[in-house]
């Protein structure tokens, strides 16, 4: 009897000290930062939702004050119409040829530019490294008059070359991690190819790029990105609807009664779809490419 | 000044050579022969210059002074690809996205040689090296013998006229290493194309090769086939360097020199005939003798150099390492594989003078 008391004691005591150790190990710090997380992870995305569910509202419905989490009546009335009534398709198609032009121009001069300034011993090698080092530091936004100006000597206004032209300025942070990256490449690699007779050319394109290929995609879709998204250079350099990109085509939606939210709103959501489904598809390489511009190697 | 090889056609010659990196002198006015058909080792420690001296020949480092004869041509100025050599890393520096098939017909590739050419080329280099089974894997796939033998049919396939080899073996285990040393042998034997080869390993050096180049400090040391360097250096370096394990060396007073010979008071007081091959005067010098010159005898021996006592064994299995104190210092003794001593037991030491080596006070070989 006396030894069951005891072994039922014995029970008894690791369970309350087993729930002490439970509570213990329960990571109250991790719990509050994941709260802190999940509600700013709220604070971002709500935005988006927003925008997603005004589309399928009426415009009545939209301008009415109060705060409609679902649309009371359902409709893609304003798919529709941005669908079949604008030039939707062509600025896609505008869209489309100026970003892949800017991703294949940028990535190309990149990584021609990296690698001479990695591998070449020229003169003036230094100065152009710092000269692309200063140019990062120059906002976009100082430059626009200067690039307004100078397409506009080259007949560019209004032409998607115009469109394309300047944003092929933007390339320091690709020059740059180009540079990195190939300054990491191991010279006997260089050096057995120099002696089997490759050229410059066919060391870049046959050895270092292809060494480097995780990171060319990385760089291209970012930059693809970066070029589909953008709003102001296209917004000047481009007045006539045919010509315009899809996040320029936006401001065209509207009609004699003025500006259509649900519209309008449609149309950009059909703007960021291409760039959500590369996002989703190319989601590590994403973000391996931001982590490369932001001076960490993934 | 250096030590040149003197032969009627030489197939590689640096000229008076320096290398300089800024302030930095890596080799100093260099001259060396090598001929034609031959496997000629540049052995050295760390820094010593031998790998710039290789990559001088490659013309993969600029010569600052000084010129570089491949064939009888001047190709100081001539790049890499056109001197008609071929180099095998340390790294062996296969393309990662390449495969065994494209890594071997790189060369060919690169010069717009068709694509049914190239294939038949890495086929046939792939049989000499016995890769063809690997042929589409790419080098992450294989081992490091396999690598290295991809790493040698990439310079087979140029069918150069120089073979360069940097420190080839040295990230292969031992075990390879030796199989390695041997497939070495046999292509050179098999393809007779002149071969420089680096290395630090004087193992590598004294078995592959059949001339040697001892480099110190950017200067060649000595010239000469592994015996030559084995048994008779000229200089302590050389005598330290080469041979495993390393040779003895103690502070000796020079009683007298006649001709050929002198006679030496060795510490302890004992005295010993040793050949010489100069006729400079010396008071003290250091004398060098290999373990295996040394033969253990009994302590009262009377024709023993020296007295002492076994501080560490080691059993070799084919031969045994005794570490001797004695009036002289700790010296090394080699011994028989069955050698049976035990730690602490007192011996005495006979000297095989003719093969020991007097070394004056710059070092050199007297």
């Amino acid at each position: 009897m006396t030894a069951s008391v005891e072994s039922g004691a014995d029970l008894v005591a690791p369970l309350a000290a087993r729930r002490l150790a439970r509570l213990r190990h329960l990571d109250l710090v991790g719990l509050v930062i994941t709260l802190v997380t999940l509600v700013a992870a709220v604070f971002w995305a709500f935005p988006l939702y927003w925008g997603l569910v005004t589309t399928f509202k009426h415009e009545y419905e939209i301008v009415q004050p109060g705060f409609q989490i679902w649309p009371k009546h359902f409709t893609v009335e304003n798919y529709v119409h941005v669908l079949l009534q604008t030039k939707i398709g062509l600025w896609y198609l505008n869209s489309l040829i100026t970003s892949v032009a800017v991703m294949l121009i940028v990535v190309a001069t990149s990584a021609c530019a990296g690698y001479a300034i990695s591998q070449l011993d020229f003169p003036g090698r230094r100065f152009f490294w710092w000269m692309i080092l200063a140019s990062f530091m120059v906002p976009v936004s100082a430059l626009i008059v200067n690039h307004f100006i100078l397409m506009s000597q080259f007949k560019l206004i209004n032409t998607l070359a115009g469109v394309v032209g300047p944003q092929l300025v933007y390339a320091p942070v690709t020059i740059i991690i180009y540079k990195q990256f190939f300054d990491s490449v191991p010279k006997d690699f260089r050096e057995a190819a120099v002696i089997d007779g490759a050229s410059e050319l066919q060391l870049l394109f046959r050895i270092y790029l292809p060494m480097n290929w995780g990171v060319t995609t990385a760089l291209a879709i970012i930059t693809f990105i970066g070029a589909w998204n953008q709003f102001l250079w296209p917004f000047l350099a481009v007045s006539s609807e045919d010509k315009m990109n899809i996040t320029v085509g936006i401001t065209q939606v509207h009609d004699a009664f003025g500006v259509s939210y649900g519209r309008d709103l449609a149309v950009a959501m059909l703007a960021a779809l291409p760039v959500a489904l590369v996002y989703l598809i190319f989601q590590r390489r994403v973000t391996q490419a931001i982590m490369l511009s932001a001076g960490i190697k993934g | 000044m250096s030590a040149a090889a003197a032969t009627a056609a030489p197939h590689v010659e640096l000229r008076r050579v320096t290398k300089r990196y800024g302030a930095v002198t890596a080799i100093t006015d260099l001259s060396l022969k090598v001929d034609k058909g031959s496997f000629t080792a540049l052995l050295g420690p760390s820094g010593c210059g031998k790998s710039t001296l290789l990559r001088m020949i490659a013309g993969l480092e600029e010569i600052t002074a000084g010129q570089c004869f491949i064939d009888n041509a001047d190709v100081t100025d001539v790049p890499p690809a056109r001197r008609r050599i071929a180099m095998v890393f340390q790294s062996y520096a296969l393309y990662p996205h390449m495969t065994v098939r494209q890594n071997i017909a790189f060369s060919l590739s690169v010069a717009g040689q068709p694509r049914k050419v190239q294939n038949e080329r890495a086929l046939e280099v792939a049989r000499i090296l016995q890769l063809e089974p690997y042929l589409d894997r790419r080098p992450a796939e294989l081992s490091g013998g396999q690598r290295q033998r991809v790493a040698i049919g990439r310079a087979l396939v140029r069918k150069p006229e120089v073979f360069l080899f940097d420190e080839p073996l040295s990230n292969l285990d031992a075990k390879l290493r030796v199989q390695m040393r041997l497939e070495l042998a046999k292509l050179h034997a098999e393809l007779g194309t002149t071969m420089i080869y680096v290395t630090h390993d004087q193992t590598e050096a004294m078995t592959l090769a059949d001339r040697i180049v001892v480099l110190d400090k950017g200067i060649i040391s000595q010239v000469g086939s592994p015996l030559e360097l084995y048994n008779a250096p000229a200089n302590k370096f050389v005598a330290a360097f080469i041979g495993s394990p390393g040779m003895n060396f103690f502070g000796v007073d020079i009683a007298a020199m006649n001709g050929r010979t002198a006679s030496v008071v060795l510490p302890g007081g004992r005295t010993a005939e040793v050949g010489i091959s100069t006729s400079a005067s010396a008071r003290s010098a250091e004398l060098g003798v290999r373990p295996e010159h040394l033969t253990i005898v009994d302590p009262n021996d009377p024709n023993a150099a020296f007295a002492g006592a076994v501080a560490i064994i080691e059993h070799l299995g084919n031969s045994t390492i005794l570490y001797v104190d004695t009036p002289a210092g700790q010296l090394i003794v080699e011994g028989e594989g069955d050698l049976d001593a035990r730690s602490g037991q007192a011996i005495g030491l006979r000297l095989n003078a003719s093969h020991a080596r007097l070394f004056g006070e710059a070092g050199a070989a007297l």
